[in-house]
């Protein structure tokens, strides 16, 4: 597996994350149990901006395994 | 009208009555029974079962006295809400027996208790060294309540974690394979993301006898056919999982790459990742 992939799977893992939180935030009942499930969620956004930046990066320096 | 018929008439009406003057006198007269209530109670209850029995009494005189006995100690609790006095003065004070680990002995006096029933109390409460309580004060309704020392009071959940998520009641949302609306509602949830929930674990409606939605939306069921395992929720669980593993992936990534930058921004989102668990993880743990 090459790095790429790696990271890429690290960024679906990422994605499935912010989902869950997004859930949570939506179901939970309490308020600030609500505005920590939010919180983390815009945290995790930030996480995988930076975590798509690198995945185009490595796809420049590795043509070769340009993702599906 | 033979004799039977007027006592059957009367005591069907004389146990309405009663129903409704009990329902009037409310749950405070259940729990907190002083000595006052807990007479008018057995007169009220005498003067019914005498009034249904007996045929020379007239109905009128029989009511009269039932209302004056009922009424009474509701007027007392109406006012005691509006007055504090006079509540001090009906319902009466509690008396400190333990102030900063010392008994007050003219308190233990004032009450007839002597220094033996003191420490029966206290025994009774699973303090058995004097010197463990702070503060003792027997209530009006004669228990004693006991503030243990600092170092004595039982371990509590805020002692070991510091910022607890506050903890919010689960509502029951199926009871007897019949849907209740109103607490799903309350849940700020609808039939479809119920059955949506109840698919998911491979389970009909008709089996489940009772289904509870907690604060987070995680639901648990138990079922009518006790064979069937039902899986526990693990949405929090997984979720913590899978930040861990993320957590873990960048450090991987910042140790293999080469590339100066990355690097650093690899390990920025660890510690990003890393700070986001630690505050995560008392609520998912919850």
């Amino acid at each position: 597996m090459t790095i790429g992939s790696q990271v890429k799977q690290s960024l679906a893992n990422l994605k499935s994350i912010h989902a869950t939180l997004q859930s949570l935030a939506l179901k939970s009942v309490d308020e600030q149990a609500q505005r920590t499930f939010h919180e983390a969620m815009l945290t995790t956004e930030e996480v995988i901006d930076h975590l798509k930046q690198r995945v185009s990066q490595l796809e420049r320096e590795e043509p070769q395994y340009k993702g599906k | 009208m033979p004799a039977w018929l007027e006592v059957a008439i009367r005591s069907v009406c004389i146990l309405i009555g009663l129903f409704i003057i009990t329902k009037f006198l409310g749950k405070k007269q259940l729990s907190k029974l002083s000595f006052f209530e807990y007479i008018v109670g057995i007169t009220i209850g005498d003067i019914a079962g005498t009034m249904s029995m007996d045929g020379n009494i007239r109905l009128a005189e029989g009511i009269t006295s039932i209302l004056i006995w009922s009424l009474f100690p509701i007027a007392i609790s109406f006012i005691s809400l509006k007055s504090k006095k006079f509540r001090d003065f009906v319902e009466g004070n509690s008396t400190v027996f333990i102030k900063n680990g010392k008994v007050l002995e003219e308190n233990l006096k004032k009450e007839k208790y002597t220094i033996d029933e003191l420490l029966e109390q206290l025994r009774k409460k699973d303090v058995f060294r004097l010197a463990d309580v702070e503060f003792a004060t027997l209530e009006a309704n004669g228990d004693l309540s006991i503030l243990l020392k600092r170092d004595k009071q039982p371990l509590t959940v805020g002692d070991v974690v510091g910022n607890v998520p506050s903890e919010k009641e689960p509502q029951t949302v199926v009871m007897d394979g019949a849907i209740l609306d109103e607490p799903l509602a309350t849940a700020g949830l609808n039939r479809g993301w119920l059955k949506n929930e109840l698919d998911k674990i491979g389970v009909a409606i008709e089996n489940v006898f009772l289904a509870q939605v907690d604060a987070y939306g995680q639901l648990t069921v138990d079922l009518y056919d006790d064979k069937i395992q039902v899986p526990e929720p693990q949405e929090k669980k997984l979720l913590l999982a899978a930040m861990k593993k993320t957590q873990a992936d960048f450090e991987l990534f910042a140790l293999q790459t080469n590339h100066e930058e990355a690097k650093q921004a690899y390990e920025m989102n660890a510690k990003k990742m890393e700070s986001l668990i630690t505050k995560l993880e008392p609520l998912l743990k919850a």
